[in-house]
């Protein structure tokens, strides 16, 4: 992978997605993804782990824009798919407040130049002028400051409301239960056909081919199309899932725990299956799940969430050699193994989220090594070098 | 581990399921013992009847569902055999169970303190439990004797039709009398049994209220010493003495019964046991409020109320995501160890099995395919279908392609005549298809059911070369970390 030239399928910067509840005292607002930003490239797999609650889903509706973000951005090849405005109705709000308190503090400087002027009345006059000009400069700044950003709100809403349905159909998602996410009233063939209609297609009879073509592709029958969702098994409806996201012929394929629901001999082919097509037909993949050896077997970078911020972020065999977050630590402890003898001595390490001291400095994504990237603040980000050395 | 403390045996259990299409076979011939203190872990995909072994044990079989054949002996008792009012004194006191789905084992609009102190309050009325235990031998006795008639007469029915087929009808009059005189006698019998059914029920009344009043009269007495005591006495004084008359009384009521007081106190300590700060506070909260890891702890509190010895987990961590199964399973064994309890754990996951068991028993299509030791099943499987499972599933080292398990498990309302994995399996011989493989013994402690076992069988198939390989890192690993 040459991430520097080449351009990422999918970036999201700064992405928040804000949950609130409850109006005035009893408000409540539920960071459930609280500032991620990523890179994903053609033709890889990305994996996002974390425990669950930690907003690994909410990061991949946000991205497909089931939701519409807080804040941040999201660009899907090249072009912004969804941007929030929060943090510019802040900002807006941050220069409002400085600007009055310039202005308040021009005014006293005012004051105290006019009594230090005596009653020269030629003196004050000119005081007065010079200040009028500095707080009519600073008003003005602020208007055109407020003006800029002002004019970016409408941009990003006008991308957030209305999809580019061009673009959104080469984006696809594959739910975690394949029995709540099919129409049960709904043939298979209805259910997979659904997504082209919506694109835009209208005769039946390409409908049919391109039907055939994708059950095929999933490895079921043609003749599976008139059956309905029941008739068919935990796997097997898990295949359908995907024929419905495939049908549209997308580029990318957010996979929200796509094995989490099924038996464990089904497992494996339902993984054999997304590594064919991703083979096949070279469709970028976000893995969403929390079975860290499905993960590490199927991905190729791996992103680490926990309670709404992607902790660590790098490739599988960085991560399982060097961890250094305490959390992926923990995590990777957690993963049980068929070993009976090293089960039995297994250490379990805990992870204590109070251990970071961000009282001194907040923390943020920073690259330790190329290709790695870590939650910290400066002082843990000298630790980190120091313990790679 | 001594031989003599077998804790339950179960001998080729064979539970079906009535249905509209026919006769679902659920579980086909399961044996197996477990000793006390032990793990045993049940391994299997869903539908290979994993569940339905732990619920034919807990006693709480769906209604259709019939024990064919087999027993389930646990304390001298066959529990397939014994009464559904015997059971209510193993089930729950003695074998508890935890559930798989946490969030629908609890009742959503039940506070998380009723539900743990339920149980409690329900068994706890001290008196009626020895009223009960007075009459129960009695009870027995009528049941037994109309049982006995039960079998006289289907006996008698059989006995009909094969004299019937074997032309011998003039014999029938004679063997119909024969049986109706047993019947009157026993007949009489039971009347006998019901009258002195009814004295001895008027006589366990009266020595349970008899009982009751002694010890209400003792207290009585020692609070209204207390109450004399009040009387004259400064305001600081009253106090005191007004508190220990309030706790005499509650004394008094827990000689009756469990009461809610005494019942949440028990809830906290267990609650505190398995791990749920602030009990106190969690008790007025609803399931919904709880994470899964802390409902799972609720539901194993529950089942730890009543002190079992026998606990089954079914599926416990299924439904929750690695870190809180860690947590889990460190829970259960802290609390195995500190009870001594047995446990029969139920998973699809193996790495759990490899945690938490000290043998193993894979299940299929109703059988158990292969049962050992943990090492024995990790590092020396045998049965194809062992082999498929292992194989199935990726390791954090594993990067060739996955062998997945091709095709379902068989539709077990017509169960295959062979070896129900040969539809399946690619080692499958001739033989796999024509007749069930009977259990190989491999070692002390391992057996196995395929014909790959058999003496005739060809010799150079071996286990997958992945699973070999994997087996191999595994002690190389073990190894390193011993010499470290």
């Amino acid at each position: 992978m040459n991430k520097t030239t080449e351009q990422p399928i999918l970036s999201v910067r700064r992405l928040k997605q804000y949950f609130s509840s409850g109006f005035g005292k009893q408000k409540m607002v539920v960071k459930a993804v609280d500032d991620v930003s990523f890179d994903i490239y053609k033709g890889e797999v990305f994996g996002l782990v974390g425990e669950s609650g930690c907003g690994k889903t909410t990061t991949g509706r946000s991205i497909i824009k089931l939701y519409e973000p807080t804040d941040g951005e999201v660009f899907f090849m090249g072009t912004r798919i969804s941007a929030g405005t929060q943090s510019l109705k802040e900002s807006i709000k941050t220069m409002r407040r400085e600007a009055h308190k310039q202005l308040a503090e021009l005014t006293l400087q005012e004051k105290k130049s006019i009594e230090e002027a005596q009653g020269n009345e030629a003196k004050i006059d000119a005081i007065k002028k010079d200040f009028e000009a500095q707080k009519e400069e600073v008003t003005k700044d602020r208007d055109a400051l407020i003006k800029n950003i002002k004019r970016d709100i409408p941009n990003r809403k006008e991308d957030t409301g209305k999809p580019n349905k061009e673009l959104m159909k080469r984006m696809q998602m594959i739910f975690q239960d394949p029995i709540a996410s099919l129409n049960p009233r709904m043939t298979v063939k209805e259910i997979i056909a659904e997504g082209l209609r919506i694109a835009g297609e209208k005769k039946d009879k390409e409908i049919n081919i391109q039907v055939n073509r994708v059950l095929e592709t999933v490895g079921l029958l043609p003749e599976h199309a008139s059956r309905y969702p029941h008739e068919f098994s935990g796997g097997q409806r898990q295949r359908i899932g995907i024929a419905r996201a495939l049908v549209v012929r997308p580029e990318f394929i957010i996979a929200d725990e796509p094995i989490s629901a099924l038996d464990v001999s089904i497992q494996a082919q339902v993984i054999n299956l997304l590594n064919d097509l991703r083979q096949e037909f070279g469709i970028t993949i976000m893995f969403i799940a929390h079975d860290l050896s499905v993960v590490k077997y199927f991905s190729d970078r791996i992103g680490v969430m926990y309670y709404g911020k992607l902790v660590e972020l790098a490739s599988k065999d960085e991560l399982f050699k060097n961890p250094l977050h305490p959390y992926t630590k923990s995590l990777l402890s957690a993963v049980p193994l068929p070993d009976p003898d090293y089960e039995k001595g297994r250490k379990r390490i805990k992870y204590d989220p109070t251990m970071h001291d961000y009282s001194k400095e907040l923390p943020d994504l920073h690259e330790v090594k190329p290709g790695h990237f870590i939650y910290a603040n400066t002082m843990e980000l000298e630790e980190y070098k120091k313990v790679l050395k | 581990m001594t031989k003599d403390a077998k804790k339950l045996e179960v001998d080729n259990l064979t539970v079906s399921f009535r249905t509209t299409q026919g006769l679902v076979r659920a579980v086909r011939g399961v044996s197996f013992d477990l000793d006390r203190g032990e793990t045993l872990a049940i391994v299997g995909e869903s539908g290979s009847g994993k569940s339905v072994t732990s619920r034919a044990i807990m006693g709480i079989l769906a209604n259709n569902a019939i024990i064919d054949d087999g027993r389930i002996i646990y304390e001298d008792e066959d529990l397939t055999k014994i009464r559904e009012e015997d059971f209510h004194k193993l089930r729950g006191n003695k074998v508890g169970m935890i559930f798989q789905d946490p969030l629908s084992s609890l009742n959503p609009i039940m506070k998380i303190g009723k539900q743990v102190t339920e149980g409690m309050l329900v068994n706890g009325h001290h008196l009626k439990n020895k009223y009960k235990a007075l009459v129960h031998p009695h009870r027995r006795k009528i049941l037994n004797i109309k049982d006995d008639i039960k079998k006289l007469k289907v006996q008698l029915k059989k006995q009909i039709i094969t004299l019937k087929e074997s032309d011998k009808a003039g014999e029938i009059g004679t063997l119909k009398a024969d049986t109706r005189r047993k019947i009157s006698a026993l007949k009489l019998e039971l009347k006998a049994a019901k009258s002195n059914y009814r004295v001895k029920c008027k006589e366990a009344k009266i020595t349970v209220k008899k009982d009751w009043q002694q010890e209400k009269a003792k207290y009585a007495e020692k609070i209204k010493n207390v109450r004399a005591k009040i009387s004259g006495t400064d305001e600081d004084n009253k106090k005191a003495y007004r508190k220990e008359i309030s706790l005499l009384k509650e004394q008094c009521r827990r000689y009756k019964k469990v009461t809610k007081k005494e019942a949440i106190e028990r809830a906290v300590v267990v609650m505190d046991e398995v791990g749920i700060p602030e009990p106190i506070k969690r008790l007025k909260q609803y399931p919904f409020q709880f994470s899964g890891g802390m409902r799972q702890r609720i539901v194993i509190a529950i089942a730890l109320t009543a002190n079992p010895d026998l606990l089954i987990c079914d599926e416990p961590t299924t439904a929750l995501d690695v870190t809180i199964q860690a947590q889990i399973l460190e829970l259960i064994k802290k609390l195995k160890a500190e009870r001594d309890l047995t446990v029969i754990f139920i998973t699809h996951d193996l790495g759990v099995v490899a945690n938490m068991a000290d043998r193993v028993a894979v299940m299929y299509a109703g059988k158990i395919v292969e049962i050992g030791t943990a090492q024995d099943v990790f590092y020396n499987p045998k049965h194809p279908y062992t082999w498929a499972l292992l194989s199935s599933m990726p390791d954090l080292t594993s990067k060739a392609r996955l062998s997945a398990i091709p095709g379902t498990p068989p539709n077990m309302l017509y169960p295959p005549k062979g070896d129900a994995f040969a539809d399946r399996n690619k080692y499958a011989m001739e033989i796999d298809f024509e007749e069930q493989p009977p259990m190989f013994k491999i070692s002390e402690s391992h057996y196995a059911a395929t014909w790959l076992l058999h003496d005739n069988a060809p010799k150079n198939i071996e286990m997958p070369e992945i699973i070999q390989e994997r087996i191999n890192t595994m002690k190389a690993r073990t190894k390193k970390e011993v010499s470290q």
